[in-house]
């Protein structure tokens, strides 16, 4: 089965809100789950996700969320951390103890290879160490030998992000981009996300051996609109894009 | 002209560098909260050339019609051994010079601006504009156009508009509309000469104006430099290089080439960075814009107004206004992100050297191998002429990039003209 697996910052657009949406997500359509905590500076997002981030960072209570990490977790759905470095490194231990915790399954760190690129080895030990999954995130602009370096480091699947930046438009090709990912590591799971439209994009990075997608952006449309409706009709139909 | 010979030498693909660093290029950063400016370049470049600005592939095909246009304005240009100027110096080793001041407009500009006018054209669109400094740019750019009948607005950084009026004239000759920057056809333009009315002008400010004047009018704006697309397509000058050498049997020790924004010097250099670690390679630029020694690594603006996206380079600051020196194409505030990356990470050296090392290394250049060279040009000229008497014991083979001929710059020599 491939994966699908929907992306929430914490606190958007209100703690009220995003639990209402949380509450009608099918969780049997999707596999994993990914919680943006909300970023001082989420340099890599693009204007809509950062925004999230901003509003979020203003809203988001712990209280408010452990009772969904828990109930997420009883349904076999592995969650996942979005968090930037430079947010967490000041408390980093704390901060994944925190994770393990809620049990968290591992962390996604966009900005660690990129603005920290001196400390990502020993960063990526450490969580090995305490058997917490770090997720490797890749981009176009990801040099093929940091790829493998980085990618040799964990078992864990690969995030691999189509666009500079969330949400962005800039015309790739899409065939080429899988063959380079596929062949740079064969066998290892990938999940695209970043700017992806289209049932169609969907398909085609299936059918090149994709494992599955992240969703974003588009949700944050829906959330913003209180569209309940086509929020879960949203996550139907992907599931069956995938499942096709 | 030998074409069977000329394709032996000239490249079939545009090498693009971003997938052999040694680390991951840092994305383009937005510029402003709310609004994508990343978004914002499928509006302003043509989508080929926006794809190639993103794309990871090491090698891009170069189009046959590029090909051909390659050709007819002077590729491959020659690669010369300096041997009057070895002689003059004392030096054991070998200098070799690769002549991009052998090119139609006389300068490397074109090597971009010839497929991104293509992909322009391909789309259809209105026209294309761009700012320029000394006038190479926006003698490209106008050529470039013109053949293939675009319209060209292009807006001069104002100094070298009223220093530079041969330049200015050879954009007419080839079609294209050229006026002072800042100036009065944009919002920016005349918000900046309100403000500063006796401003020399940017190219951060010429930038900012193309952008706009690109957004109002369907036009699509012509990447000078900075951005990694232009890199690529002036990787035609290093792989010519490398296979003249080859012909010659030799191989390079040394690379200089100077930098404005880094076009020419990534171009000339980065083919030579999947060899290894054994050819040095120093990027040197003036004195009186100290971008590697004073500058900070770090994002910043590309143009003044911050309507394109922030890159990580080295910058002097997007604010900075530069001394009005001899070597307009040196004046822009910041370096290219993956040059920056590699001067960084310490693969790329730097050097800056003084107007006057500069004047004494053109004139040297001149009266051995008969070359006037740009003064743009004549700081790579220069660092090598230091860089042979501070090895003047060895016997390395050091090449140079001359950029561009200096004849349209001879202002600079004052009263020994």
């Amino acid at each position: 089965m491939k994966n699908l697996i929907p992306y929430f910052t914490l606190g958007y657009p209100n703690n009220s809100r995003l639990c209402r949406f949380l509450d009608i997500l099918p969780v049997e359509k999707i596999n994993y789950i990914e919680f943006g905590f909300p970023s001082n500076d989420p340099r890599y997002d693009g204007p809509v996700i950062r925004n999230t981030h901003i509003v979020g960072n203003s809203n988001f209570s712990d209280s408010v969320y452990s009772r969904y990490f828990d109930y997420f977790y009883r349904n076999h759905i592995k969650m996942y951390s979005l968090s930037y470095y430079s947010d967490i490194k000041d408390r980093f231990h704390e901060f994944i103890a925190y994770l393990q915790k809620n049990r968290f399954s591992g962390i996604i760190i966009p900005d660690l290879i990129i603005d920290y690129f001196s400390e990502f080895r020993r960063v990526i030990e450490d969580l090995n160490k305490r058997g917490f999954e770090y997720i490797p995130f890749f981009s176009p602009a990801t040099p093929d030998s940091i790829i493998k370096d980085v990618a040799s480091l964990t078992d864990s699947w690969i995030y691999y992000g189509l666009q500079p930046s969330t949400g962005i438009e800039i015309p790739y090709e899409l065939d080429y981009t899988t063959e380079r990912i596929n062949a740079l590591l064969p066998g290892r799971e990938i999940t695209y996300g970043f700017g992806i439209k289209t049932d169609e994009d969907i398909k085609n990075l299936m059918k090149n051996g994709g494992s599955g997608v992240a969703i974003g952006t588009y949700l944050v449309k829906m959330i913003d609109s209180g569209d309940e409706k086509g929020f879960v009709d949203y996550i139907n139909r992907m599931r069956g894009v995938l499942d096709a | 002209m030998i074409t069977s010979l000329n394709r032996d030498i000239m490249p079939e693909n545009w090498y693009n560098v971003v997938p052999d660093l040694p680390e991951p290029l840092a994305p383009p950063r937005d510029s402003k909260q709310d609004i994508s400016s990343i978004n914002l370049l499928n509006k302003i470049l043509p989508k080929e050339v926006l794809k190639q600005e993103f794309t990871f592939r090491r090698y891009e095909k170069i189009p046959d019609e590029v090909m051909e246009q390659y050709e007819q304005i002077g590729r491959p240009t020659p690669l010369i051994r300096a041997k009057n100027l070895e002689k003059y110096l004392g030096y054991r080793g070998k200098i070799f010079y690769k002549y991009e001041g052998a090119t139609a407009t006389g300068s490397h500009k074109i090597n971009t601006a010839i497929p991104q006018a293509y992909y322009a054209m391909k789309e259809g669109v209105n026209g294309v504009t761009t700012e320029t400094g000394a006038g190479q740019w926006g003698s490209a750019t106008a050529l470039a156009a013109s053949l293939y009948g675009l319209p060209a607005q292009i807006f001069m950084v104002r100094i070298s508009f009223e220093q530079k009026p041969l330049r200015k004239t050879v954009m007419n000759l080839y079609n294209g509309n050229v006026v002072p920057s800042p100036s009065t056809l944009t919002e920016y333009g005349r918000k900046i000469l309100k403000e500063h009315p006796d401003t020399p002008g940017t190219l951060g400010i010429g930038i900012s104006e193309a952008v706009e004047y690109a957004l109002d009018h369907d036009y699509r704006y012509m990447v000078a430099s900075v951005m990694n697309v232009s890199l690529t397509h002036q990787s035609v000058i290093g792989q010519e290089t490398k296979k003249q050498l080859e012909m010659l049997g030799e191989h390079a020790d040394v690379l200089i080439g100077c930098v404005g924004g880094g076009s020419n010097f990534g171009g000339f250099t980065f083919p030579f960075i999947p060899d290894g670690d054994e050819t040095e390679i120093i990027a040197t630029t003036a004195d009186e814009v100290p971008k590697f020694s004073k500058g900070d690594y770090k994002y910043d603006l590309v143009d003044s107004a911050g309507v394109l996206p922030q890159l990580r380079m080295y910058s002097l600051g997007a604010d900075f206004v530069p001394p009005t020196i001899y070597a307009g194409g040196l004046r822009y505030h910041g370096a290219s992100p993956s040059l920056s990356l590699l001067i960084n990470k310490g693969r790329i050296k730097s050097d800056e050297v003084t107007e006057s090392e500069v004047k004494d290394a053109l004139r040297t250049f001149a009266n051995t191998q008969g070359i006037i060279a740009a003064p743009e040009s004549g700081h790579a000229i220069a660092t090598a002429i230091n860089y042979v008497k501070a090895h003047r014991n060895e016997s390395k083979t050091i090449v140079v990039n001359v950029s561009g001929h200096g004849m349209l710059d001879l202002s600079i020599f004052g009263e020994k003209q």
